[in-house]
């Protein structure tokens, strides 16, 4: 609780990390963005005859995202927590005809979402190691949507913030209708059916902000901060709520999450889950939470009630359903839920609650997602009814989907703890009673994860079932990576410190990084009574 | 010095006549007549650096019939840009004669700079007839019935474009668009303007292609040749359109004489075109809808008759006349429906690409020319508060979107045709230097296009505001 109340300060000045500032880029975001583009373009136009080179573009993914963790830990370590402000920023005007910028800077929230998008990314090209087919697309496509991702996180521009959120579509639908299982057609339709829903409420509602703000800049520094009406602020508010809501998903825009995770090659479910999805969070937080304060307190139990049916369908849900990529995907909705519930509750723990939420959620959605898809791929089968007993058989898999399945819950020791006891803390204090139907959700699908271990790993062995075997070194690796992280954060929220001082030994501790900037999105709903206007 | 300025057309008629003669007298022997492409496409980017360079001095000549302001400066360099690229992308063994393919988007485009500087009524007129010419001769080269649905079409066309002018004419008693504007700006709107400008707007429609008057240009650009049907896509509509622009310009003081209808068409266009391009599987006619759905949006910018919507409009029809024109350019033969593309990405990469920026252009797909123009048009509709016809316009892209990926997945993922099914009309295009630098031009300019837009979007606003308006 001392971590929790060190958290909610209203002027954190946790200790910098050692050298913190002195490494500085003009263009270190540009790097995160444009590096993937470039790499996908030359992997696009390599010579590759008979597939000769098939291993190498692989390698050339991989280690264009490791490189790119390079760059991404520097500026983890580098990050100013102290600061509130903006960092890594760079400002260039681009369309100065209808006021956009060039504008791109990161602040607590962004560098943890940088952080997930950097470890999904990883863990995305280590599961797809096993792609034999037209693999120049497939990794050209895959570095495409790791740039999108990026972009969208680090926009400060609402015009350059669109086009990296309607970019990351494009390849994604491609990456399922090329590489995906039997119903891969509906599900590439889904996703850009309801993707190119939320784009477009997305668009109506940027360009509404853009136009009471007096349609001079895109600048989420303009428009953002821009005075609105409360009624104003509701209207856009909504628009963004729709768009968040068909990219993390919410219910009841979720219709695509299941066929696009349970028909997706397994590197793309473990993006999808665990990156691209997050942006729908991290919209919310940018735009309704951070800059409408009115709508915020207003809408807030709506977004209460969108987590609760959210979190209870997919508890429900995952129960039903008798495949087990399904559920996989059912399940992964659950963080989604309690991110949502984090910002209805529109105070510092709460939204505090949120953010890391986005990170652990996002890497346990992918990991459930990834265990499944794999367990699903080694044992030959979808099916509940034939999978059976396959823990003795295939360990590395079995510990990993347990993990999973306690990370999903938030079991003491992985990072989701954390998240969920924040969030839950702060959200019982306004949101009551949504905070109590998604409790319930949870139990519901408490259950249903403990139906499926006990059915898959541990129940009397199948003996029509075809042949088993465990995850390969590769497999065990992605999945280990995101049980990593999750583990990581958890044992060590403030980062390692030199034994007997408070100095952090090489990570910052993410709890510390994400706190700059959050006092200030939280500060307008400190106040005991919610002001009328901004 | 003072004519210098009109160098870019002197050097495109000339060159086009040249290249007729050429081919109808046998001039050239023929180991020089197959450099004649290259050769054209050189000369026409010389007139486009002329037209840069040259092109900023503001004039009128010839008695004030032409004009050289902003927004001629602005759609003379598009339209030039197009030819060039459009020669180049070609692939030649699929017309039907060199010369006249040559020539034709030579003529086109010289009537789009006609319309771009005509300072009056008969310079819009003209510009709009040469374009719409040159269409009908390239179709006619393949499909002489076609060319004469085509003409027949374009006849009533000009019809109606001719009696509202005359309206417009009778109503003001000016045939010049300065003059026009600055009585209509001094008379409340009326029916007896109301009808002929509906009249005229239902012609330049036609000739624009926009739904739903885009059934004749169609149908005939789909017999048409590759390239003729990249005319009758692109720089015709673009004449159309540009002559459409100025109209708006000149009647902006009455603009509920034109708003509701210029509304109502783009509506229709924008998500009539997405959808058929989502129900049509056949890579050409999925092409033309883009292009219908694109067009709607550029009509769409000119309804908010605003200096912000117009310039978005004009920023939208230059990547509009790259990607239209020369999008059935890069397709070549390809005429056996979806199956001659299978695999297009393996067999010929560069032209595969291009094709395939070009659709996601034209469909509003980021980060591409197209949707950095219907973004801007997107943020003029909001700021006169037209969020119905944004969120049409949003959904006739998305629809695109859905068909374009339709398209991307054949071209890459669908595994080739084998060399013994694929007949004449499935037939690959042709490599040679010249196309495979003219595609990689192409997903040059298309993409450089709106992620290097500023100087780009800075003209095209100061070309709307050469028109006078705020």
């Amino acid at each position: 609780m001392t971590m929790l109340a060190a958290i909610v300060q209203a002027s954190p000045t946790p200790l910098p990390a050692p050298g913190a500032g002195v490494f500085t880029s003009p263009f270190l975001l540009s790097l995160l963005v444009w590096v993937p583009v470039v790499m996908a373009v030359a992997i696009a136009f390599m010579p590759n005859p008979r597939g000769r080179y098939d291993v190498l573009m692989k390698q050339i993914a991989f280690f264009t995202i490791l490189g790119l963790m390079f760059i991404l830990f520097i500026a983890y370590n580098q990050f100013q927590n102290f600061l509130p402000t903006m960092q890594y920023e760079e400002k260039v005007a681009w369309l100065p005809a209808i006021g956009v910028t060039y504008h791109l800077g990161i602040d607590g929230p962004g560098i943890v979402m940088l952080l997930l998008s950097g470890l999904i990314g990883i863990a995305s090209v280590l599961a797809s190691l096993g792609v034999r087919e037209r693999v120049r697309a497939y990794f050209c496509l895959l570095l495409l949507t790791q740039a999108s991702v990026n972009g969208a996180i680090v926009a400060r521009d609402m015009f350059v913030f669109i086009l990296f959120w309607a970019a990351a579509a494009i390849p994604l639908a491609l990456l399922v209708l090329g590489w995906g299982g039997p119903r891969r057609s509906t599900a590439a339709w889904r996703l850009l059916g309801y993707w190119g829903l939320g784009t477009g409420a997305l668009v109506v509602g940027v360009l509404a902000l853009y136009s009471i703000a007096g349609g001079q800049s895109f600048d989420m520094d303009v428009l953002l901060k821009a005075s609105l009406s409360p009624r104003n602020q509701i209207v856009i508010s909504v628009a963004m709520i729709i768009a968040a809501a068909t990219r993390l998903p919410l219910f009841p825009l979720h219709g695509w999450v299941r066929d696009v995770l349970a028909e997706a090659p397994v590197g793309v479910a473990v993006i999808v889950a665990g990156a691209t999805t997050r942006l729908g969070a991290f919209l919310l937080l940018r735009t309704v939470i951070a800059a409408e304060p009115a709508a915020g307190h207003l809408l807030s139990p709506v977004l209460a009630a969108l987590a609760a049916m959210t979190v209870g369908y997919a508890g429900l849900a995952a129960l039903r359903t008798v495949d087990i990529r399904h559920m996989a995907a059912y399940l992964a909705m659950v963080p989604g839920g309690i991110t949502v519930l984090g910002l209805a509750a529109v105070s510092p723990l709460g939204i505090a609650g949120s953010v890391l939420s986005m990170f652990t959620g996002g890497l346990a959605a992918a990991l459930i997602a990834g265990v499944c898809a794999t367990l699903s791929e080694r044992a030959q089968s979808r099916s509940l009814s034939v999978l059976s007993g396959l823990a003795p058989r295939m360990p590395n898999i079995a510990w990993l989907l347990i993990i999973a399945a306690l990370a999903l819950l938030g079991i003491p020791i992985l990072a989701s703890f954390t998240a969920e006891v924040m969030t839950f803390f702060g959200a019982f204090k306004n949101q009551p009673i949504g905070a109590f139907a998604v409790a319930v959700g949870l139990a519901v699908s408490a259950v249903a994860l403990a139906m499926l271990l006990r059915r898959v790993l541990f129940g009397s062995p199948n003996p029509d079932a075809p042949g088993v075997s465990d995850g390969s070194l590769g497999e065990t690796w992605y999945l280990g990576l995101l049980a990593g992280g999750l583990l990581w954060v958890g044992l060590f929220p403030g980062g390692p410190k030199i034994p007997g001082t408070d100095f952090p030994l090489f990570d910052p501790g993410l709890l510390n990084q994400m706190t700059a900037g959050i006092s200030d999105i939280a500060s307008p709903y400190v106040a005991p009574t919610p002001g009328a206007t901004q | 010095m003072k004519y210098l300025v009109l160098l870019p057309e002197t050097l495109v008629v000339a060159l086009a006549i040249c290249v007729m003669l050429a081919g109808r007298f046998a001039w050239l022997p023929a180991t020089a007549r197959r450099y004649l492409p290259q050769a054209t496409a050189l000369v026409v980017l010389v007139a486009l650096g002329v037209e840069l360079w040259a092109g900023a001095t503001v004039g009128s000549y010839f008695g004030g019939a032409l004009l050289q302001d902003r927004f001629a400066l602005f759609a003379k360099a598009a339209v030039l840009l197009t030819a060039a690229v459009a020669v180049a992308t070609t692939d030649w063994t699929a017309e039907d004669s060199i010369p006249l393919g040559l020539a034709m988007p030579l003529l086109a485009a010289f009537g789009v700079m006609v319309a771009a500087s005509a300072a009056d009524l008969l310079g819009l007129w003209a510009g709009l007839e040469l374009a719409g010419a040159a269409g009908v001769v390239m179709v006619a080269l393949r499909r002489p019935d076609l060319a004469l649905r085509l003409l027949v079409a374009g006849g009533m066309a000009s019809a109606l474009v001719l009696v509202g002018l005359a309206f417009v004419y009778a109503t003001t008693g000016n045939p010049n668009l300065a003059g026009i504007r600055a009585v209509i700006g001094n008379e409340a709107p009326a029916l007896s303007l109301a009808i002929p400008v509906l009249l005229l707007l239902g012609g330049l429609a036609v000739r624009a292609g926009i739904a739903p008057f885009h059934v004749a240009g169609l149908q005939v650009g789909l017999g048409a040749s590759p390239l003729g049907a990249g005319l009758v896509f692109g720089l015709s509509a673009v004449a159309a359109a540009t002559v459409g622009i100025k109209l708006a310009a000149a009647l902006v003081e009455i603009p509920d004489v034109y708003v509701p209808y210029v509304q109502v068409v783009a509506a229709l266009a924008m998500v009539g075109g997405g959808a058929a391009a989502l129900a049509v599987r056949s890579p050409r006619p999925r092409l033309a809808y883009l292009a219908v759905s694109q067009m709607g949006w550029v009509a769409a910018g000119v309804s908010t008759h605003f200096r912000s919507g117009i310039g978005g409009s004009l920023f939208l029809l230059g990547a509009f006349a790259v990607a239209a024109t020369c999008g059935p350019a890069l397709l070549g033969r390809a005429e056996g429906g979806e199956p001659a593309i299978h695999g297009l990405g393996t067999l010929r990469p560069v032209r595969a690409a291009g094709l395939a920026l070009a659709m996601m252009s034209l469909a509003g797909a980021p980060p591409l020319a197209g949707f950095f123009g219907e973004l801007a048009v997107a943020a003029s509709l909001a700021q006169s508060g037209s969020f119905v016809l944004l969120g049409l316009g949003l959904l006739g892209s998305v629809l695109g979107v859905a068909a374009v990926l339709g398209t991307l997945r054949v071209l890459y993922i669908q595994s080739p045709l084998e060399e013994s099914r694929r007949g004449a009309a499935a037939a690959l295009p042709a490599v040679t230097a010249l196309s495979t630098a003219g595609a990689v031009a192409f997903c040059i300019v298309i993409a450089a296009y709106g992620v290097f837009g500023y100087p780009i979007m800075g003209l095209a606003d100061q070309g709307a505001e050469a028109l006078g308006l705020r």
